[in-house]
């Protein structure tokens, strides 16, 4: 049995990962209707890497976000409607309809509107990271990115700049095998990211991406280590993609065998699994959250379908800084 | 009540149009949402639709080897409810 207290935080971190696996299918059907315009970019099967490495975060610690963000957002604090208010285009989204779906964030909840290309989150958070150093803040940035980034030259640059100057950087690999449809061992030699780290002369870890327990307890230790002016941290999170890179995409590189076995480790059946040997939750109490994670999703999606649009006299505001803007 | 199933836009070239290359189900079938109901064939690949209801085939209509716009009705489902 957990002790007090602790049974909530566990159980606070599967409710999460549910909300975002029934976000992420509820998505996925308006894309069938024909309710849901353009691609869409899906994180089923790492919920836990997102889920993980946020709930080790402090409210006003940030993270960068990449294509696939539905998950980090849910994660580090937005909420349903306004992500699919955002995603149907609506002012009332999290970035005023102006993102959609492929960069979702809100500054207020500690997430910069999603960063689409491959890799460009990572000198942007060293940056982040130096504005924490100098101003002493004591934040701390978490920056995900895939393991399609990791033989991008931003990598190197953005890894080197923030390890010389002990950056609050946790730099976090969601190492899912493939970038888009290319498989890891194809793009690189060593295709253990986490032994980069050792070149940079930084702390390195490779983590089970799909045991949201592992990754908290590592984000944990990263968090501490960069509030402590040790950082950055790179840390490698193994994990699984459950869909295609976009939604037109049949993953048909995916061997079969592959795919099933990924399939079998499923991060919210292996934590579900465990909270209820451990007596934590019942199978009923499971189906409750999921239940209420899909009535959430349905009451957020009649509003976003009658949310308003932008209008045309939006079409120049919160395009620039403002002027004096810190 | 019935709900109609639209030709999603799955082509890697945007807004092409999508071959209809087979239905893994009839009219009359009972489906579940997220089952395959037919396969079309993009530029890329052969990709399966699946459904987006639970419910029964009402009715199909487009054929194989015919192909179609996006966003057209391909197909209807009787809806559980």
């Amino acid at each position: 049995m957990s002790a007090p207290g602790e049974s909530e935080r566990r159980l606070e971190l599967l409710d999460r990962m549910i909300r975002i696996r029934e976000f992420e299918e509820g998505v996925r059907f308006l894309f069938l209707e024909g309710s849901m315009p353009g691609t869409i970019h899906q994180c089923q099967g790492q919920e836990a890497t997102a889920v993980g490495v946020c709930a080790a975060l402090r409210p006003d610690d940030f993270i960068t976000s990449t294509f696939r963000g539905h998950g980090h957002a849910i994660a580090k604090g937005l909420g349903e409607q306004e992500l699919l208010d955002e995603l149907f285009g609506a002012s009332t989204g999290c970035c005023k309809g102006k993102g959609g779906s492929m960069h979702v964030g809100n500054m207020r909840k500690g997430m910069i509107p999603g960063i689409a290309i491959v890799g460009g989150g990572i000198p942007l958070a060293a940056g982040m990271a130096l504005a924490f150093k100098m101003q002493k803040t004591n934040q701390v940035v978490a920056c995900f990115f895939g393991d399609g980034a990791v033989a991008e030259g931003a990598f190197h640059e953005g890894v080197n700049m923030a390890a010389i100057w002990r950056l609050p950087a946790i730099f976090a690999c969601e190492n899912n095998l493939y970038g888009a449809s290319t498989r890891i061992d194809l793009v690189m030699k060593n295709p253990r990211v986490a032994d980069r780290a050792v070149s940079y002369g930084i702390a390195g870890e490779t983590v089970d991406g799909n045991d949201v327990e592992a990754v908290h307890a590592a984000t944990e230790r990263a968090a501490a280590r960069c509030r402590a002016g040790d950082g950055p941290v790179l840390l490698e999170l193994l994990t699984y993609r459950q869909t295609g890179h976009s939604r037109r995409d049949p993953r048909q590189y995916q061997p079969e065998a592959e795919r099933k076995a990924w399939a079998g480790r499923d991060p919210i059946e292996i934590f579900a699994d465990r909270l209820q040997a451990e007596g934590v939750i019942d199978e009923a109490g499971v189906e409750h959250i999921r239940s209420r994670a899909t009535q959430r999703f349905a009451e957020a999606v009649e509003k976003a379908r009658s949310a308003p649009q932008p209008s045309i006299d939006d079409l120049e505001t919160d395009v620039f800084a403002a002027e004096g803007a810190p | 009540m019935w709900i109609d199933v639209k030709m999603p836009d799955l082509s890697a070239t945007e807004g092409s149009d999508i071959m209809v290359k087979r239905w893994l189900v009839a009219e009359g079938a009972r489906v579940k949402r997220g089952q395959p109901l037919l396969e079309v064939e993009t530029d890329k690949a052969t990709t399966e639709v699946e459904s987006a209801a639970t419910g029964t085939v009402a009715e199909i209509l487009a054929q194989p080897d015919v192909k179609v716009a996006i966003g057209q009705v391909i197909a209807r489902i009787e809806v559980d409810l």
